[in-house]
């Protein structure tokens, strides 16, 4: 295979990777963060804080973790899943968990406080009212999605640990631009930063663009 | 029938609502007045079941609504108009449906129920908007609407003419009116136009910082009493009262509309305090008139009965004097 067919394979993967990531973050973060940003129950404060801390929390920590947890000799040995493509997506799930969260909750805090009360007294139940709450903070919550992506996309310290940065299999933008930097192949890395740069440009014009139509 | 009984709010670490006893009952019409910052809202948030009192308990027909069950079941029944209403992103008529798709209606019979609503409010018209396209005036009857399309039992509404221009105010008041006449409604208003309160309200709950007042938040004058006992002289605008109270420092002086004797010349009565000035407004009030007088850099509201105010020939603009006897003024 030539050099130009690897950088398509692995932009590829990196692309399913990080979609599949903030896909699966988003769609447990963001309705975690919602509620969070609506409830008044006891102990909020300090899921908020975990949340917090949680968004600080060294990627190559995670990384070790999982390895830890997927390693042959680990609990989850037997999944077989340790330097696979999906294992780097669990890693990524974990990191992008707590940013689709965090930021959720803080769109959702800073939404108009009558939206809540307006659903609640025209007769909508909690899931109904904290939909409503969603729909009017929807740019706050594609903004979280966005910052998830970008995270995801450009994280390299876990996706080396669990994926191993194999050929073919799980090597990602990130993963062979550490590689390429530490082979001196200075230009390879530089051609794959620029694709790195590329990707996450188009995927956040897209985003933005479906969200100022969301809005129109 | 809503009852509440020894309703209580804090905020900032003071009381802001002290109301032993509110009853609303099946059809009646209730306004709730008050200076700005009297607790009217939080009073109506609170009956709306939207916030939660620190003390006191809510009943809707009998039934306690201190759980939350309890209380969600009763939002079906009771809805708030707030101030400044919200109104979701999407058309009027989206917006006017929320209640009853909230309420599982499905929308080929929802959507044809909202446009009855506003129709009632005039604003069919509006149905096909963008709902952040409106004025405020708007806003409120599309908010008006909204609230009587979900055919609640209790209607409370937060200054709901604040925004609206005369014909807009005739007809929101005239919507709420055909809802009554329609079916079994009990409606609050909070609102600091009194003249509207009172021609439109039969029942009114003064509220003076956040306590329920034993006189209407008009003819209020804060005043700084001076030391020793018997009669005192305080200042008015440019008007000297005379007041009999043994309080000292700081208070409110209130003169009912009720005993307040109007003539159009300078009368000779024992009344010791007079006031001259000119009619600035009218309005019925049942079978009386309130007049609003401004005279010596204050405003006064005298009630009279329909019958003087014809025999005395009043309009806005005429010259009259107010008279009101000492003992007649009350001091809290």
């Amino acid at each position: 295979m030539n050099q130009a067919a690897d950088v398509v394979e692995i932009a590829a993967l990196s692309l399913r990777v990080a979609l599949s990531a903030t896909v699966i973050a988003c769609a447990a973060g963001l309705p975690v963060g919602v509620w969070l940003g609506l409830t008044r129950l006891r102990g909020r404060r300090g899921l908020l804080l975990a949340l917090n801390v949680a968004l600080a929390f060294p990627t190559v920590v995670i990384g070790l973790m999982l390895y830890l947890l997927l390693a042959r000799r680990g609990p989850l040995g037997m999944l077989g899943a340790l330097f696979t493509w999906q294992a780097i997506v669990v890693a990524e799930v974990v990191l992008a968990f707590p940013i689709a969260a965090a930021l959720a909750a803080a769109a959702v805090e800073a939404t108009d406080p009558r939206v809540m009360r307006t659903a609640l007294t025209l007769g909508a139940g909690p899931l109904r009212a904290g939909w409503a709450v969603a729909r009017e903070a929807r740019a706050g919550l594609a903004a979280a999605s966005v910052v998830a992506f970008g995270r995801v996309l450009s994280e390299v310290g876990a996706a080396l640990i669990v994926g191993g940065n194999i050929l073919h299999q799980t090597r990602t933008l990130t993963t062979a631009i550490a590689l390429a930097t530490s082979q001196g192949n200075f230009s390879l890395a530089v051609a794959l930063g620029l694709v790195l740069l590329a990707l996450a440009l188009g995927v956040n014009a897209i985003i933005q663009m479906l969200q100022g139509r969301g809005n129109a | 029938m809503l009852e509440a009984r020894g309703l209580r709010q804090h905020a900032g670490g003071r009381q802001v609502l002290a109301v032993d006893e509110l009853v609303i009952a099946t059809g009646d019409r209730i306004a709730v007045v008050g200076p700005n910052g009297a607790g009217k809202s939080t009073l109506l948030r609170i009956l709306a079941l939207l916030e939660r009192p620190a003390a006191g308990t809510l009943a809707l027909d009998g039934v306690r609504l201190d759980r939350e069950p309890a209380r969600r079941a009763a939002r079906r029944r009771i809805t708030l108009v707030d101030q400044r209403p919200f109104l979701f992103r999407g058309t009027v008529q989206a917006n006017v449906a929320y209640g009853l798709r909230a309420r599982g209606m499905p929308a080929r019979e929802a959507e044809p129920r909202a446009l009855d609503a506003l129709a009632q409010l005039e604003m069919r018209e509006f149905a096909g908007r963008d709902s952040r396209a409106l004025s405020e005036g708007e806003a409120q009857r599309v908010a008006v609407a909204r609230a009587l399309a979900t055919a609640p039992d209790v209607l409370l509404l937060d200054e709901p003419v604040s925004g609206a221009d005369r014909a807009a105010q005739r007809a929101l008041y005239a919507a709420i009116d055909a809802a009554r006449r329609a079916r079994p409604l009990a409606v609050g208003v909070a609102s600091h136009q009194l003249e509207d309160a009172y021609r439109w309200a039969d029942r009114i709950l003064a509220l003076h910082e956040g306590a329920v007042s034993p006189v209407t938040p008009e003819n209020l004058f804060r005043v700084d009493l001076a030391g020793g006992g018997g009669l005192k002289r305080v200042t008015l605008g440019s008007v000297g009262v005379d007041v009999p109270t043994e309080r000292v420092g700081p208070a409110t002086l209130a003169i009912p509309p009720d005993e307040i004797i109007l003539s159009t010349s300078a009368p000779h009565t024992s009344a010791r305090n007079v006031l001259e000035g000119r009619i600035v407004r009218l309005a019925e009030q049942g079978a009386a008139m309130r007049v609003t007088i401004d005279g010596g850099g204050i405003e006064l509201v005298a009630l009279i009965t329909r019958r003087s105010y014809e025999e005395m020939g009043l309009a806005v603009g005429s010259l009259v004097f107010a008279a009101f006897k000492s003992v007649a003024v009350r001091v809290f």
